[in-house]
This record gives structure tokens, C-alpha cells and sequence, in this order.
């Protein structure tokens, strides 16, 4: 016979059961709210605003998004190239600076962490690095500029330096190397494979850095096909709101159509969709990784 | 929401103070191939490549118009052009970046509100002077002296005006079907206008009398002081200067005149005209309209109006509406100025000569001006009867009218509109018959030593003067007081005076009594 709860602990659980779902009902409801947008007809959502249950159902807004489906489809493949591209390069830069920062017998480490430390408490400002890419590295309109910047975050060296320190003993890399190993068979043979949690963690930031980009887009891209998806997404919405701000005052009359309430509510669907729908299945990952990287990283 | 604002406020603080920098540093020449002799003269001889910088999105078929146009360029001027967009995403911080880098960048679209004339006075451009005869003397020629003179800044010219007039004064915009079926009188000052509202409450109860939204200050202000105050132009800070006498500044805010106006919104928000949750309305003026949750606009221009004509014709035939321009009631009309479309050199542009000669191509050449406003003759467009017609529809063509936003080099030899358009140049002419030169544009305020008490001005007014404007607040005379007083703690006297000065030094230069 199972032990009888005490009253408090009832309280508890019916107080945290009540929290949780008014929380996830709080997250869910706008979400829904979208859902229903994307399904309701322009006019209607002006004339009666938003409703749960749409009151003219209409695919207006789909149809719209998708009579150019090759330009949601091309922002796409750019975020998913750069994220992929850009988080796989930037782990493999991290987790050798790490290694070497970590290695006591690195005798310029100190001046190099200092270096790179250095960096998080006085950035250049935005024209500086704006001028450096366009003008010296001749970096604007290119892929390479969406993935290149956001390679060596500073942050993340120190992250991966601390872990690599913390888990490996230095011993570790000396009977190596009296076992006949080099520098770079330390690294690939006994950092990387001891070092997954960090690199999941580090992987994980990077990742999400790249998908959620938008700012080098915006800065650095003039070619339409080059744009990444939540730039596409906020240049379509801005655009919007634009015109009806500026226009009024400037006479500015702009012939494209613009995508109205409905569209927009659409295309944030067709945006965000995927990602959702992957997400429990990455989830645990996700979990894991952040777990182990903040208690040892 | 707090924090991304005040990141982007100290962000572009730190923008302004970067390209001031940049620009006293010079900007040093770009990157870009210079086909420039020693002696400033072009080399035709060597091929370059001209960098174009516009605002907005570029139009789906942008790349098969640009090899249309290289064709033409590379034939004529041995030159290929790169057409290049900002979109309206942060375009003004994109076009700071721009212009402070030192990009070789050789042709960029200016205009009063991309802020030209403090970019020329800063030098962020080239004047134009002497190379205007030398490298593009058929556009020196076609736009008028008079316009050439109204751009210049300092006594230099910096900018190629365009030379297509139109206005955009405002005017009332109502639903006439209504009108007639409830025989309310035609709006035409704020009695008549009052009045047509009024009986809008009162037989149509579910639809709102005026669009509004939050934008209370353009929605209901800017658009009164253009029609009862007769004001020179949109004034900052509670400044009032009259069309009728434009040397003479006085102090609107706090004068009878105010108190009229801010009784007017009370009343309307009394009545029900105004809703208690204007300041959270997003949903454009325009839209209102055209979906039938609204019956009329206070104030819109010509074109516009149009849009809401042709908008409304294809979902529903029956409503109809009407517009009436407030120049017929105040007397007179202002074109907008020649500021308002131009192009401009920018300092860092490798080959200045051969950018302005491409530019007297595309406004005097044909084939290159229809090329650019209109796209691929029988693939986006037609033309019947002297008129522009799409092919497709604006979903379907990767070209709308004037898809490239080249409101600047519109040359009004040959320009096509769309048969609607009719109306607008009616309305046009109606208004050239009154009209008189805009004062206020061609004037160039410098904030940059009242800048902290300009930035605190404006969260006053955002928290004092909107509601009144809206008509919230129940005591007007006392709103107003407290208004007033939080602005004069903000160092509304120090701008006022500060603004006066520069208003004064400019009425004296250009010699306007």
C-alpha cells in the first residue's frame, strides 16, 4: 500500500500542476493565435481583429507566401548552409584554441587568453567592423560573411578552454606524448573524444547563433538570394510598416503588394513550422548538453 | 522591448558620432577601379563598373534589367552598373554605413527624408558644379536653373533633382457612397468635416467615423496644421512659423491657437469619433478604409488615394470614395521640393564622371528610362492608349510600375501612368493653378548642440502631448499646463531659441519674405 500523502505535498502538487499549465497555455495561446491569423482574410482580421476561430476562413495568406516559394526555400538553404557550414568550422577553430590555451606547456598562452579576453570588454563598434569586412576583406554580398565573423566567439574559447582544463589532467597529454603521439594526435585522439559534453554545449550555442541570425544580413547582403530566413522574414514584416509610416509623409507610393496581416501570420508559420516539429526530436540533446555544460563548463 | 530600444538608441548615437568621424577623417578614395585622369577629366578608354545604391527591395526581375542595361551602358559608356538595394529594414543606419565607410560607391538616391541636406553639409557628397557641364551637360540642361538652385546647400549643388512635380498636401478622404445615401455635407474645413462624422456616428454605429491609429501626431496634428494653422511645414517643437509670413516664429505650443486645436480633438474624442484605445491601433490608416472599418481619413495625398481607389474598385464595387485637397480651402498648394527625389555622388565614388554620365542617361535616354521605371516592354508591361498596363498581376510580374523605386529619375516626357491615374493629375492640376514654392524643405536644422534636450523633448511629448492630441485627457487647459511645464524642464526654451536662430539665418540666405 502506497504511503499516504500528506495534505502539503497535495497543495504542491496541485499548485505546480495549475502554474505549469497556465504557463503553457500562456506560450501556446499566441501561438494559436497565429495559426488562426494565417487561416482568417485580411479584411476580416482589420475589420474584427484577431479570433481564436477565424471568422472568414481564408488560405489567402498561404497562397500568397507560396506563389514565390522558391525565395522562402533559397533563405532557407542559406540559414541551413551557414549554420551547418559555420557551426562545424567554428568548433573545430574553438576546440584547437581551447586545447592550446588549455596546455601549460604553451608558453605564450598567457598573452593569448589575455588576447582574446581582451576582446569581450572593448569591441571596435559597428562602423569599424563594418569598414574591416567590406573594405579590407572585401567580404560583402558573400556567404562567407554570414559564416566568417561569428567563427571565434570569445566567449566560447574561454568556455572550451575552462572545460578542457577542468576534465583532462595534464598528465594525460604527457603520457601521451611519451607514448609517441604528436600535438595534433593529442587533439584529435584524446581532446576531442574526451571533450563531446563541451562540444555539445559550444556546438549548440554556435548553432543557434547562426540560425538565429539576421544582423549580417542585414548589414552585409544586397543580393535578394543570399538573404537568411529570419532576415527574409523581418525584411518582409518591416517593409510593412514601413510604408505605412513613411509613406504617408514622403508621398512615396510603393506599386509592389504588400503582404498583409494574413500573409505575414502565414509566413511566420511556414518559418517557424520545421523548426517546431524537429525540436522534440533534437530536444533531449539539447537538454543534456546544456546540463553538463553548466556544471562543468 | 526597452532594452532593444535603448540598445538601438545608444547604437545609433554611436553611429552618428562614428560618421562624423569617418567623415572628417576624410573617408580616404575606395577600392573600386578609377578610370579618372589626372587632370579630373574621364578616361572613356577603361571599362568600370558603377556601384547604385537604392533604397527599399529590389523588384524579383531586377537581374534581366540590369543585363538589359549594361547592354546599353557598355555600349555607350564602356560602363557596367551594379544595381544595389538596402530594403527597409534599418535602411537608415544601412545608409549611414554607407556613406561613412568609404565604399566605392557612385550613385545613391537622396531626399529631404534621408536627411540630404545634413549629409551635404557634413560632405558626405561631391558637388556637382563643375563636373555637371563637363560630364553631363543634357542634364544640366534639362532640369530648370531655378531647381539647381533650390538643391544647393552651402552654395554648392549636391544633388540631381528630379524634375516630375507632384503634391503631396494632404486632403479629405471619405466615403462618398455614404455621403449621398445619409446626404451629409462634403467635407472641406473641420465644421463640414465634424458634421459628415456625425452623421457617420449616428447611421452607422459599427464603423468608425475617422481612421485613426497610433500615430496621433501625423494622424490628427500634422495634418490640422496644414489645414487651419496654414504651418510653413511639419515644425518641430512646439515652433510655429505661418506660410503667409515665414520670417516671424512664434510659439504654438501653449498659444490659442493650440488650445483650439487640442479642444477640437476633445470634442471629437467626446463625441466617439476618436476610440479610448487609439494609442494601441496599429493597423495603417489606408486599410481601415479599404476593408470598411472606417469612413474617411483626415488627410491624405493625391496618390494615395488613388491606391485606396483602385484597392477598393476590385473588392467592392459599390462603395465609392471621394477626396477633397486642402489647398482649395487654405488657398494655396506646395509641389513637393526639389529635394524631396534626387541622386547624389557620394565623396568615395572612384569614377564621378562616368556615374553622372550614366545618370543623364537614365533620365534623358529613352530606352534607359523606360527600361528602368517600367521593365521589358510586352514582358511587364504594355501600353494602351497612351496608358501603362501591367502584364499579370502585382504577384505574378517581377516588375510593377516604377518596381525599381526610381522616383528620381522620372522624366515627364516619358512617363506612363496607369489609366486611373487620371484622377491624381486632375486633382494636379487643379492645384498648379494655386500653387507656391515649399519654404520649409530646403531648410537643413542642425541639432547637434541642443541634441540631449531634443532626446528628452520627445519622451515628454510621447507622455504628455499624445494623449492630449488623442483627446484622453478630460481637463485640456490643465494638461496643457503640465505638458508645457515637463518640456520647459526638458530645455524646450534652449531648442526653441536654437531652432529660431537657424530659421532666421536661412530665411536671410535665401532671401524668402
Amino acid at each position: 500500500m502506497a504511503i499516504k500523502e500528506d495534505v502539503y505535498t497535495r497543495i504542491f502538487q496541485i499548485l505546480s500542476y495549475a502554474i505549469i499549465i497556465i504557463a503553457s497555455i500562456a506560450c501556446l495561446l499566441p501561438f494559436l493565435l497565429i495559426i488562426s491569423a494565417s487561416l482568417t482574410s485580411n479584411e476580416s482580421i482589420i475589420r474584427d481583429g484577431y479570433h481564436f476561430i477565424p471568422q472568414e476562413f481564408s488560405l489567402e495568406g498561404y497562397r500568397t507566401v507560396f506563389t514565390f516559394p522558391e525565395e522562402v526555400l533559397r533563405a532557407y538553404g542559406v540559414t541551413i548552409f551557414t549554420t551547418v557550414v559555420g557551426t562545424t568550422l567554428g568548433l573545430f577553430l574553438m576546440t584547437m584554441a581551447g586545447y592550446v590555451l588549455a596546455r601549460k606547456d604553451f608558453k605564450y598562452r598567457n598573452a593569448f587568453s589575455f588576447y582574446i579576453y581582451f576582446t569581450t570588454l572593448f569591441g571596435g563598434g559597428l562602423v569599424p567592423w563594418y569598414i574591416m569586412l567590406t573594405k579590407y576583406l572585401g567580404l560583402l554580398d558573400t556567404y562567407t560573411v554570414l559564416i566568417f565573423p561569428g567563427l571565434m566567439t570569445p566567449f566560447l574559447i574561454i568556455l572550451m578552454k575552462n572545460f578542457i582544463r577542468s576534465s583532462m589532467p595534464e598528465e594525460l597529454f604527457e603520457s601521451a606524448k611519451i607514448d609517441g603521439a604528436g600535438d595534433f594526435k593529442i587533439y584529435y585522439r584524446i581532446v576531442l573524444p574526451l571533450s563531446t559534453p563541451g562540444i555539445a554545449t559550444v556546438g549548440l550555442f554556435l548553432a543557434l547563433a547562426y540560425w538565429n541570425d539576421w544582423f549580417s544580413s542585414s548589414l552585409f547582403i544586397n543580393d535578394p538570394h543570399k538573404y537568411q530566413l529570419q532576415y527574409y522574414l523581418y525584411n518582409v514584416i518591416n517593409s510593412m510598416q514601413f510604408i505605412a509610416q513613411m509613406g504617408a509623409g514622403t508621398g512615396v507610393s510603393l506599386s509592389n503588394d504588400m503582404p498583409t496581416e494574413s500573409t505575414k501570420m502565414a509566413m511566420a508559420i511556414v518559418v517557424t513550422g520545421p523548426i517546431l516539429l524537429l525540436y522534440p526530436f533534437i530536444q533531449r540533446y539539447f537538454v543534456k548538453g546544456l546540463t553538463i555544460g553548466a556544471v562543468k563548463g | 522591448m526597452t532594452f532593444t530600444k535603448k540598445r538601438k538608441q545608444r547604437m545609433s548615437i554611436l553611429i552618428a558620432v562614428m560618421v562624423i568621424m569617418g567623415l572628417l577623417a576624410g573617408c580616404g578614395g575606395g577600392g573600386g577601379s578609377s578610370a579618372q585622369k589626372a587632370d579630373g577629366t574621364d578616361d572613356k578608354s577603361q571599362k568600370v563598373q558603377l556601384q547604385f545604391y537604392m533604397l527599399g527591395d529590389a523588384p524579383k526581375d531586377m537581374p534581366a534589367i540590369e543585363a538589359e542595361i549594361n547592354k546599353l551602358a557598355e555600349k555607350d559608356l564602356n560602363a557596367t552598373v551594379k544595381f544595389n538595394y538596402t530594403t527597409w529594414t534599418d535602411w537608415d543606419q544601412k545608409y549611414k554605413l554607407l556613406l561613412s565607410s568609404g565604399q566605392p560607391i557612385d550613385l545613391i538616391f537622396t531626399a529631404d527624408w534621408t536627411q540630404y541636406q545634413a549629409y551635404a553639409k557634413k560632405g558626405a557628397f561631391l558637388p556637382l558644379d563643375d563636373l555637371l557641364p563637363k560630364a553631363a551637360p543634357a542634364l544640366q540642361k534639362f532640369v530648370p536653373q531655378s531647381m539647381w538652385d533650390s538643391v544647393k546647400i552651402g552654395g554648392k549643388i549636391y544633388t540631381v533633382p528630379s524634375t516630375f512635380k507632384e503634391y503631396v498636401t494632404d486632403g479629405f478622404v471619405w466615403r462618398e457612397d455614404l455621403r449621398e445615401k445619409y446626404n451629409l455635407p462634403k467635407p472641406t474645413d473641420i465644421k463640414s468635416y465634424e458634421a459628415y462624422m456625425e452623421g457617420i456616428r449616428q447611421h452607422e454605429p459599427n464603423m468608425k467615423p475617422i481612421s485613426l491609429n497610433s500615430d496621433i501626431k501625423g494622424n490628427l496634428h500634422d495634418r490640422y496644421s496644414e489645414l487651419v494653422t496654414k504651418s510653413v511645414g511639419a515644425l518641430p517643437y512646439g515652433i510655429g512659423i505661418k506660410y503667409e509670413k515665414p520670417t516671424e516664429v512664434y510659439k504654438y505650443w501653449g498659444s490659442d491657437e493650440q488650445k483650439e486645436e487640442l479642444n477640437t480633438y476633445k470634442r471629437w474624442a467626446d463625441k466617439g469619433f476618436i476610440p479610448k484605445n487609439v494609442l494601441n491601433v496599429k493597423d495603417t490608416l489606408q486599410d481601415q478604409v479599404t476593408s470598411g472599418k472606417a469612413a474617411s481619413i483626415f488627410g491624405d495625398n493625391p496618390n494615395r488615394f488613388n491606391d485606396m481607389v483602385i484597392k477598393i474598385k476590385s473588392a467592392h464595387p459599390d462603395w465609392k470614395l471621394d477626396y477633397y485637397p486642402f489647398p482649395l480651402t487654405t488657398g494655396y498648394a506646395t509641389p513637393v521640393h526639389p529635394i524631396h527625389n534626387g541622386f547624389a555622388i557620394p565623396k568615395s565614388s572612384p569614377n564621378p564622371a562616368r556615374a553622372l554620365a550614366f545618370y543623364e542617361k537614365l533620365v534623358t535616354d529613352k530606352r534607359y528610362n523606360l527600361l528602368t521605371q517600367y521593365g521589358i516592354e510586352g514582358k511587364n508591361y504594355e501600353v494602351k492608349d497612351g496608358y501603362y498596363q501591367m502584364v499579370g498581376t502585382s504577384s505574378t510580374n517581377g516588375f510593377p510600375r516604377e518596381g525599381m523605386n526610381g522616383w528620381a529619375w522620372r522624366n515627364p516626357e516619358y512617363m506612363l501612368f496607369d489609366s486611373s491615374f487620371d484622377r491624381v493629375k486632375q486633382i494636379f492640376a487643379d492645384l498648379d493653378k494655386i500653387q507656391k514654392p515649399d519654404l520649409f524643405t530646403g531648410f537643413a536644422e542642425d541639432y547637434t548642440t541642443y541634441q540631449a534636450e531634443k532626446a528628452a523633448l520627445e519622451q515628454v511629448e510621447k507622455q504628455y502631448l499624445y494623449p492630449l492630441q488623442a483627446g484622453l485627457i478630460d481637463n485640456v487647459d490643465q494638461g496643457l499646463q503640465t505638458f508645457l511645464q515637463k518640456a520647459n524642464q526638458a530645455g524646450l526654451e534652449k531648442i526653441q531659441t536654437e531652432y529660431t536662430k537657424q530659421w532666421e539665418t536661412y530665411v536671410k540666405e535665401k532671401g524668402i519674405k
